[in-house]
């Protein structure tokens, strides 16, 4: 098995993970190649962190297998000279400071470009002279991201890595992993954020109470795109079903005698001029999740 | 109770119940003892003799009424009940509050309607009662043994008092210092600091009047059984008062998660010894065993000191030499025989140092701070043996500096014991340290939660074990199970090398099964 999967940066069969009664994983089969910046989406406790800790090593499987490169995920010594880790909750030594840590993780580690990391420091605006118990979580985080960037691992799992992150550091972030994927790297990224997965992967796979619901290509997404739209007015409804025969609008209800609810694809203008002969109180536009978009496409209620 | 209190409760439950049982039960069974061993006056006498030696007064304090049950027991236990259970306060008070704060848990109790100073007094508070009860039992204790009830009373309430201070004194250093750890090791400081205050108050005439500076001393002011004064421990009352209104008060004018004396938080980096990971572990060790060398060479030095104070005492009155035998205290005629004697309490100190070094890195693993290292190329087994490895050369090193400071103290005394003699028998209890570091890792490997525990068990329990066997005439096979059975009395004789041998052997299996257990398993956090 390891030779076919050399080929893949990530491949796991069957892989399983029970907790005492709970089944945190249920039989992930899931292929991540080189070079691919992998999202990988789900509510909480749906088995995301799960799966980066066996991928890691760091649970063991109750069944199935994982490899790194082809690397069986349990050699740490083997499958580790691939890979880089944020968690998404960084705990650091407190009486270090944020360069010692960076030294230390920096020695241990598969190989590092000091220059880059260097440049990764200031990019993060990050205080290396404090003692990391002092260190905010988003400061305690941007040590762990600089510290995954600046290696030569091939490939980075990150697991909600910009939670603590400001807008700014946000926007670093994607183009650290712009830039590291143009070296060629593989991504492996966790996260809740629509729009940091829209902005740097190529694939995502959703996950729901441990069990991979859904893979698809970033481009499918983007079409199966809508916004939901809360409509509220005075006076006399528009007619639903000829607002529902409107281009672009969906999934129209009534939710009171004054307001009413339809989903949007495409541009919003045609539905927009319809409703103009309406006596608009209020608009309220809301962006579904990339979990809610999939889950909508693919007729699976989100709980 | 409030919510607040009772989550205090929880928190110290375990500790406390152990405490409840140890602290009153040990006590009731000396004064039990007492009985058979001392069924003649005459006995007494020639113990009250022995009991005049500065040697004996320093380390068991100044005994007071040895013609009774209660009065010997204080004298033999109450410096380690006092003690005992003030390391237990401060170090649950470090932990209940800085501990719980630093984690965070905090900011979700203080969302609420609770100012910081009342969540720290509430916690406080909890722990004084804690001292309460376990000095109340001490005192049902002793009267069920038959000791006097006016004794008894005092005893109890000085022993309190002593918990008391220490659970103040800790919580007091969580309040200055953000940092659990370096909290509770000034702390613990301050312990060692107030019993060395008592010893040399009680070996120096001169400076007798250093007693009224530690709740050691006062303790033994207060002479339980013999003039039961109240005046020390009203003394002690109000310090003790002073110092959970001053934790408090520093409580109330600070910001959460910070300490009153938080220092800079930027400092140059210092790189040494970080680029590897046997480099990375010695660095790790390095500052708590810099703090226990600093104990344990005060202490060996005052050893030292009075070693030939001791053993010309004793070659002069050769009765009390058999009488210290039956007392507990075999072979103390010579220099040689006393240093052995003490160097065998030396496993205690290091079991217990080894057994906290691994509980450190459980502490670490459970709080996600080696998930950063082990998603290095970096095996959990290479890990664990570089701990053990370097947990062990720490343990050498601190044998080695009691061996040290006790040959420094028996040559500016002028006794006669040579640096390899005080070598050989530090080092000679090296393998029930060993013992400990590696039931430790079977901790970390199957039961991550009781490191300390279970890792000090082999010293403590051990000790305890072999107390137990001596004093009701177990039958011997118990004995062999303690490791002390199995320690020579060095530098008086050669080293059991069998013993060590078998010491060393059952540690490597040990090892081998909690290494095997941490590889398996999850890993926490």
């Amino acid at each position: 098995m390891p030779s076919l999967a050399a080929r893949h940066a990530i491949q796991t069969i069957k892989l399983t993970k029970r907790f005492g009664q709970t089944l945190a994983l249920d039989q992930l089969d899931l292929t991540v190649e080189p070079g691919e910046v992998f999202g990988f989406l789900g509510p909480n406790g749906a088995g995301k962190s799960t799966t980066i800790r066996l991928l890691l090593g760091h649970l063991r499987p109750t069944a199935g297998q994982a490899w790194i490169f082809g690397d069986a995920a349990a050699d740490a010594t083997a499958a580790h000279r691939h890979l880089a880790y944020v968690p998404a909750d960084v705990a650091l030594w407190p009486r270090l400071t944020g360069a010692e840590t960076l030294e230390v993780l920096a020695d241990l580690g598969p190989g590092i470009d000091r220059p880059y990391r260097d440049e990764l420091v200031q990019r993060f605006e990050l205080e290396i002279d404090r003692r990391c118990g002092t260190y905010s979580t988003g400061n305690r985080q941007k040590v762990a991201l600089v510290a995954a960037f600046a290696t030569s691992a091939q490939l980075l799992i990150f697991d909600e890595p910009t939670a603590g992150l400001d807008p700014i550091m946000e926007q670093q972030f994607r183009e650290c992993v712009a830039a590291a994927v143009a070296r060629g790297r593989t991504v492996l990224l966790s996260s809740h954020h629509l729009a940091e997965v829209e902005a740097v992967c190529q694939r995502v796979g959703i996950l729901r109470d441990g069990r991979l619901v859904e893979v698809a290509e970033l481009s499918d997404l983007r079409r199966l795109r809508f916004t939901e739209m809360q409509v509220s007015f005075r006076g006399a409804s528009p007619d639903l079903e000829q607002l529902s025969g409107v281009p672009g609008v969906n999934n129209v209800r009534a939710l009171s005698p004054s307001r009413l609810s339809l989903t949007l694809t495409g541009s919003p203008a045609p539905a927009l001029r319809f409703l103009a002969s309406t006596e608009v109180l209020a608009l309220d536009v809301r962006e579904p999740s990339l979990e809610e978009i999939f889950l909508e496409y693919y007729g699976q209620p989100v709980s | 109770m409030t919510t607040i209190a009772r989550l205090a409760a929880r928190l110290i439950r375990r500790g406390f119940l152990i405490m409840l049982i140890l602290v009153p039960g040990l006590s009731a069974m000396v004064v039990a003892q007492y009985r058979y061993t001392f069924s003649d006056p005459a006995d007494v006498r020639s113990l009250q003799m022995l009991a005049q030696n500065p040697a004996i007064r320093v380390m068991f304090g100044v005994p007071m009424a040895l013609d009774s049950a209660g009065g010997f027991t204080v004298w033999r236990t109450g410096a380690f009940a006092a003690a005992a259970l003030g390391s237990w306060a401060l170090l649950t008070a470090t932990r209940i509050t800085r501990g719980e704060e630093q984690s965070g848990r905090w900011a979700l109790l203080l969302i609420g309607r609770l100012r910081l100073s009342s969540v720290v007094a509430q916690h406080l508070l909890v722990l004084l009662g804690a001292q309460l009860l376990v000095g109340g039992a001490l005192t049902v204790a002793f009267i069920g043994a038959g000791a006097g009830a006016r004794g008894a009373l005092i005893y109890g309430t000085g022993v309190t008092l002593v918990g008391t201070f220490f659970a103040a004194v800790g919580t007091l250093c969580a309040q200055l210092i953000e940092e659990r750890r370096l909290a509770s090791g000034i702390a613990a400081a301050v312990l060692a600091l107030a019993l060395v205050l008592r010893m040399v108050a009680d070996g120096v005439d001169r400076l007798t009047w250093l007693a009224w500076l530690t709740p050691f001393g006062l303790l033994a002011e207060a002479e339980p059984y013999a003039a039961n004064r109240l005046s020390p421990l009203a003394v002690l009352a109000v310090v003790v008062s002073a110092v959970v209104g001053f934790a408090v008060l520093t409580a109330a004018s600070r910001d959460l998660g910070s300490g009153l004396l938080t220092g800079s938080g930027t400092r140059p980096g210092r790189f040494g010894l970080l680029r590897s990971v046997p480099g990375f572990a010695i660095r790790r060790v390095l500052p708590s065993t810099f703090g226990w060398a600093v104990g344990l060479c005060t202490y060996f030095l005052i050893i030292g000191l009075l070693a030939r104070s001791l053993a010309e005492f004793l070659l002069a009155n050769p009765r009390f030499t058999d009488l210290a035998a039956q007392a507990g205290f075999a072979g103390l005629a010579t220099v040689q025989g006393y240093v052995a004697a003490l160097f065998a309490l030396l496993a205690i100190p290091l079991g217990v140092f080894a057994a906290s070094r691994l509980s450190h890195d459980a502490a670490d693993e459970a709080d996600g701070r080696l998930a950063a290292l082990f998603s290095r190329p970096l095996t959990r087994s290479r890990w664990a043996l570089v701990q053990i490895a370097v947990t062990t050369a720490a343990v050498v090193g601190l044998a080695i500096a009691a061996g040290i400071a006790t040959t420094t103290g028996t040559a500016l005394a002028g006794a006669n014991l040579r640096l390899t003699e005080a070598l050989a028998g530090a080092l000679n209890v090296v393998p029930v340290a060993v013992l400990c570091l590696s039931a430790a890792q079977v901790a970390i490997g199957w039961v991550p939660h009781a490191v300390l525990a279970l890792g000090a068990a082999p010293a403590v329990g051990g000790f305890l074990l072999t107390v137990l066997v001596d004093t009701f005439d177990w039958p011997n096979w118990l004995a062999q199970l303690s490791p002390f059975a199995h320690l020579a009395s060095v530098p008086t004789t050669g080293p059991d090398w069998a013993g060590a041998a078998g010491m060393m052997g059952v540690s490597a299996l040990l090892a081998g099964l909690g290494i095997a257990g941490f590889v398996r398993r999850d890993l926490r956090g």
